[in-house]
C-alpha cells in the first residue's frame, strides 16, 4: 500500500504560527526554529515564493546578486553584494541565489528568483503546510485562533507574512472595466495596440518597458511627476532599469508621460476613452487606448485582523507596527516580509530603508523574531564581551562592511551596551528608532546613513547612562571604506567619556 | 514732499521682517506701501482695533499706551504692527502721535497680494519670523 | 485607527487649517506628494540634535513636544512640525514625541521648499502660523 505522505503541521495548538511561505514567511520561520520555538509554517500556495510565483511578470526582479564581490559567498559580509538569497547561519544554506543564476544579468529572472526561495526550502529542510488558507483570526483568553481552510491553529504569538499584493484600483468611475496589472496578458497580446498605463511607479514602468516593443504607442499618467531613483539617491523612486521609457518619451519616440489624474473611463465599442484632468492648469485631456491597464498599487490582505483590533494606515493598509514589527495595537500579531516597510524607522531625509524588499525584509524578520522569542519566550540570545581594544575597529568595520547596516541604511544599527559592571556586550543587530529613544544602560549603535547630497557616512549613535542618544556624523569616504584615522580619532573621543577612558 | 520708492525701500529696510529679501520684492514692497499724516494727539492705531497692517515712523514722534500706561516712544525709523500685516489680529497696544508725524503704511491685503506671486518673498518672510523665534527661546515647534 | 481610502484621507486634508485655501484636485496632489506613515504611542519623531528631519502634518493623534525632557506643548489633527529646523537648516531644537498611536503626512526636508513654492496658499497659512507664534513669543510688538 503506497505511504500517504502526511502534510506538516496539522490544525492544533502551537506557541507560534507564521502565515505565508514568500520571503517573509520562510525566514521568519527559520529564526524560530533556530532559536528552537515550536511553529507551524502554513501558506494557502500550492509552493514556495510568495509574489515571486507570478510578480514582476517582464524584465528581471530589481534586486541584484553579484555573482563576483570582494568577499567569500559563504561569508555574511557577502549578503550585501546578494540581496536575494535569504539568511541563513549555516554556510551550505547561503548565497544560494548565485548559482541559479545563468550568467547573463546580475538581476535574476523571476523564475531564477522563484527557484531560489524553493531551494531554500529544501537545503535547509523548513516544512511548510502548503495549501492551508488562512480565512480569520479571532481570540480565545490568552491566545488567538486562525481559523484555515484546514481547521483551526491556535497559537500565542502570529507572524503574518501575507504580502501586499492584493490588486487595488481607485473607485474612479471605470476603473473597473479594465483589468488590474497582476492580470496583465503575455506581450503578444499587445502587439500593435495603444497602451495606457496607470500608474508611474515601478509596476507602471516596468510594464512600459517590457511592452515598449509591442505596443504601437504608450501613455503612462498619474497625478505627480515621475519619480526617478537615480535622483532620489535611493531605491525610492522608478529603478534605473526601467528608465527605458522616460528616455523614449524625451526623444518623442511614441511613449507620453502624463501629470494628469484620471476623471473617468468609459468603453468606446472596442476600446476605451480615458478622461484626465492635467495637474498643472487643470486642463482635461482624453486618450484613446485600445488597452488599459491600471497599475495602481496593491494592499495587504489582513481580512478580519482590523476587526480584532488592529490599526491600520495608509493607501496599501498596511498595520501599524511598534519597531519591531509587532502590531501596536494588538501585542502578540507580528509582521514579516514586505508589510514591514510599514514602520518607518528614522526616515531621514525622507527616506525609506529596503523594509519592502527582500534584503531588507530579510534582517527585520530576523530581529523581530529574537525580540518576540525574548518577550514572549524568555529566549534569551548571547551577548559576546568585547574587549575595550577592539571596540573601535569593530564599530569601523561593522560600517564600512556589515550588509544589515548598508542594506537598512539608518533603519538597523550594530549596537553594545557599555555598562561598567558587566564590560562591554555585543547587542547584535537593532532597529535604529529603537535604540535612539530607548533609555537605559550607557551603549553605542552604528549605522550607515545617507544624506540629501547622497554622502554615504557612517553615524553613530552613544547613549549616556539614562538618557536618550545623541548623535554623531563620520565622515566618509570615497571607497567606503569608514575605517580612517580621523573616524577612529572622533569616534574615541565619542566613546571615552561614556567608558570613563576605558575605550581609547 | 512725497516720498520717493527709494526711500520708503529705505523705510521699509528698518523692519526686520523685511530684512534679507531681494532687491526685486522690496522695490515690489516699497511700491505698495502709502504715506499717511497724523497731527498731534491723533490716534494711529487703537488698542483692540483688528490691525490691517504695520506703520513706519518717518517723521515726528508717537507713543505705545496700553490703557493709560506708557510702554515706549517711537521716533523716525521705528514700526510697530509688523506682525499685523500678516494675520491682522487685534492691535494689543494703542499708537498715539506725539507731534505732527508723518507714516508710511504697508496693508496687509496689499502684502498678501504681493505674496501670492513672489513666493520668494514669502519664504523669507517665514524664514525670517522662524529664526526669530528661535531666537527667543519659544519652542513651540522647531 | 482604521484604514481611510484616498478620498477620506483627502477629505481629512481638506478640513485642515493648512490646506484650506487649496482645491479639492490641489489637496489630492498634495495626498499623493506626502507619504503618510504611522507611529506607536511614546515614539519620538523629531529628535532634538539628529540631522535629516522632515515635515510632518498631523491626520490623527497628538504629539508633545519636550526639550530636556519638559513638555512645553502638545500638537493635534492639523497641527504641523519640522518646518523650522529644515527651513533654518538646523537640527531640531526640541523633541516631538507621540502621546497618541500618530498618523501623518511626512515630506522630506529637501522637498519642503519647492512644495511651499507649489502651494502659495499653504505658504500663507504656515506664514500665519509663524507669526502667531512670534507673537506669543514677543507680546508687544503686534
Amino acid at each position: 500500500m503506497a505511504e500517504l505522505e502526511e502534510r506538516p503541521f496539522p490544525p492544533g495548538d502551537y506557541p507560534v504560527v507564521v502565515v505565508g511561505s514568500g520571503p517573509g514567511g520562510l525566514q521568519a520561520s527559520y529564526y524560530l526554529r533556530h532559536l528552537g520555538i515550536d511553529h507551524a509554517l502554513i501558506s494557502a500556495d500550492p509552493s514556495p515564493g510568495g509574489m515571486f510565483r507570478q510578480f514582476p511578470f517582464f524584465q528581471r526582479l530589481l534586486s541584484w546578486t553579484k555573482p563576483y564581490a570582494p568577499v567569500e559567498r559563504d561569508h555574511r559580509f557577502y549578503y550585501w553584494y546578494d540581496w536575494n538569497s535569504l539568511l541563513a547561519e549555516e554556510p551550505g544554506n547561503r548565497a544560494i541565489m548565485p548559482d541559479l543564476m545563468d550568467g547573463t544579468s546580475s538581476f535574476p529572472s523571476r523564475p531564477e528568483m522563484e527557484n531560489n526561495l524553493a531551494e531554500y526550502v529544501s537545503r535547509t529542510g523548513l516544512q511548510v503546510r502548503y495549501g492551508c488558507r488562512w480565512e480569520g483570526t479571532r481570540r480565545d483568553g490568552e491566545q488567538f485562533v486562525l481559523e484555515t481552510s484546514d481547521g483551526e491553529y491556535r497559537c500565542q504569538a502570529a507572524v503574518f507574512a501575507v504580502g501586499v499584493a492584493e490588486p487595488l484600483k481607485p473607485d474612479t468611475p471605470g476603473f473597473d472595466l479594465v483589468p488590474h496589472y497582476a492580470d496583465t496578458q503575455p506581450p503578444e497580446n499587445y502587439a500593435g495596440k495603444r497602451l495606457f498605463i496607470v500608474g508611474k511607479e515601478n509596476s507602471g514602468f516596468e510594464l512600459a518597458t517590457g511592452l515598449l516593443q509591442w505596443a504601437q504607442r504608450i501613455v503612462l499618467a498619474s497625478p505627480r511627476p515621475t519619480k526617478l531613483s537615480v535622483n532620489t539617491h535611493s531605491l525610492l523612486g522608478v529603478r534605473a532599469r526601467y528608465v527605458l521609457p522616460v528616455e523614449d518619451e524625451i526623444l518623442g519616440g511614441g511613449v507620453f508621460i502624463l501629470n494628469a489624474s484620471i476623471s473617468r473611463i468609459e468603453r468606446l465599442g472596442a476600446s476605451y476613452r480615458v478622461h484626465c484632468i492635467r495637474s498643472e492648469g487643470g486642463m482635461e485631456i482624453s486618450v484613446d487606448a485600445d488597452e488599459v491597464i491600471a497599475a495602481t498599487g496593491f494592499t495587504c490582505p489582513l481580512l478580519d485582523l482590523p476587526k480584532l483590533g488592529v490599526d491600520v494606515f495608509g493607501r496599501s493598509g498596511l498595520p501599524a507596527m511598534t519597531n519591531y514589527w509587532e502590531s501596536a495595537s494588538v501585542p502578540g500579531l507580528y509582521f514579516a516580509g514586505t508589510i514591514g516597510q510599514g514602520v518607518a524607522g528614522m526616515k531621514k531625509y525622507g527616506m525609506p530603508a529596503n523594509s519592502g524588499a527582500v534584503h531588507g525584509a530579510r534582517y527585520n524578520a530576523r530581529t523581530m523574531i529574537g525580540q518576540l522569542a525574548s518577550s514572549k519566550f524568555g529566549v534569551q540570545q548571547e551577548r559576546p564581551t568585547i574587549a575595550p581594544d577592539r571596540l573601535l575597529d569593530l564599530l569601523l568595520t561593522e560600517a564600512t562592511e556589515a550588509p544589515e547596516l548598508w542594506n537598512q541604511k539608518s533603519y538597523l544599527a550594530r549596537a553594545f551596551s557599555l555598562n561598567p559592571d558587566e564590560g562591554i556586550r555585543d547587542d547584535g543587530i537593532v532597529p535604529l528608532a529603537h535604540f535612539v529613544d530607548e533609555e537605559g544602560d550607557a551603549a553605542v549603535a552604528i549605522t550607515v546613513e545617507t544624506d540629501d547630497t547622497g554622502d554615504i557616512h557612517p553615524a553613530v549613535y552613544v547613549r549616556a547612562q539614562g538618557r536618550p542618544a545623541q548623535e554623531t556624523l563620520l565622515a566618509s569616504h570615497p571607497l567606503h571604506d569608514f575605517r580612517t584615522g580621523d573616524n577612529r580619532a572622533q569616534l574615541s573621543q565619542l566613546l571615552r567619556g561614556v567608558t570613563s577612558g576605558a575605550v581609547r | 514732499m512725497a516720498m520717493s520708492d527709494e526711500e520708503k525701500a529705505l523705510a521699509l529696510e528698518h523692519v526686520p521682517l523685511f530684512a534679507g529679501i531681494s532687491f526685486e520684492s522690496m522695490a515690489r514692497l516699497a511700491a505698495a506701501t502709502g504715506e499717511q499724516d497724523f497731527s498731534a494727539g491723533q490716534f494711529i492705531v487703537r488698542q483692540g482695533q483688528i490691525g490691517t497692517g504695520l506703520y513706519i515712523v518717518v517723521e515726528g514722534a508717537v507713543k505705545v499706551l496700553r490703557g493709560s500706561e506708557e510702554l515706549a516712544d517711537l521716533g523716525p525709523g521705528d514700526f510697530f504692527g509688523e506682525l499685523s500685516v500678516i494675520d491682522q489680529q487685534p492691535r494689543n497696544a494703542s499708537v498715539q502721535a506725539i507731534t505732527d508725524t508723518r507714516c508710511l503704511g504697508l496693508a496687509s491685503w496689499e502684502l498678501l497680494t504681493l505674496l501670492q506671486t513672489d513666493t520668494a518673498l514669502s519664504l523669507n518672510l517665514i524664514r525670517g519670523l522662524v529664526a526669530r523665534i528661535r531666537e527667543f527661546g519659544e519652542h513651540h515647534r522647531h | 485607527m482604521s484604514a481611510m481610502s484616498q478620498q477620506e484621507l483627502v477629505d481629512t486634508l481638506s478640513g485642515l487649517t493648512l490646506f484650506a485655501d487649496l482645491s479639492r484636485p490641489q489637496v489630492e496632489a498634495v495626498a499623493h506628494q506626502m507619504t503618510e506613515e504611522s507611529y506607536p504611542i511614546g515614539q519620538r519623531i523629531l529628535r532634538q540634535g539628529f540631522t535629516g528631519t522632515g515635515f510632518y502634518v498631523i491626520v490623527e493623534g497628538e504629539v508633545a513636544i519636550k526639550i530636556d525632557g519638559n513638555e512645553i506643548a502638545r500638537l493635534g489633527k492639523g497641527d504641523f512640525f519640522g518646518e523650522m529646523s529644515i527651513l533654518l537648516g538646523e537640527p531640531p531644537v526640541a523633541d516631538v514625541v507621540t502621546t497618541r498611536q500618530l498618523r501623518v503626512l511626512h515630506l522630506g526636508g529637501s522637498e519642503l521648499e519647492g512644495f511651499l513654492r507649489d502651494y502659495p496658499p499653504v505658504m500663507y497659512r504656515m506664514l500665519k502660523s509663524v507669526a502667531l507664534r512670534l507673537r506669543n513669543a514677543n507680546r508687544w510688538r503686534s
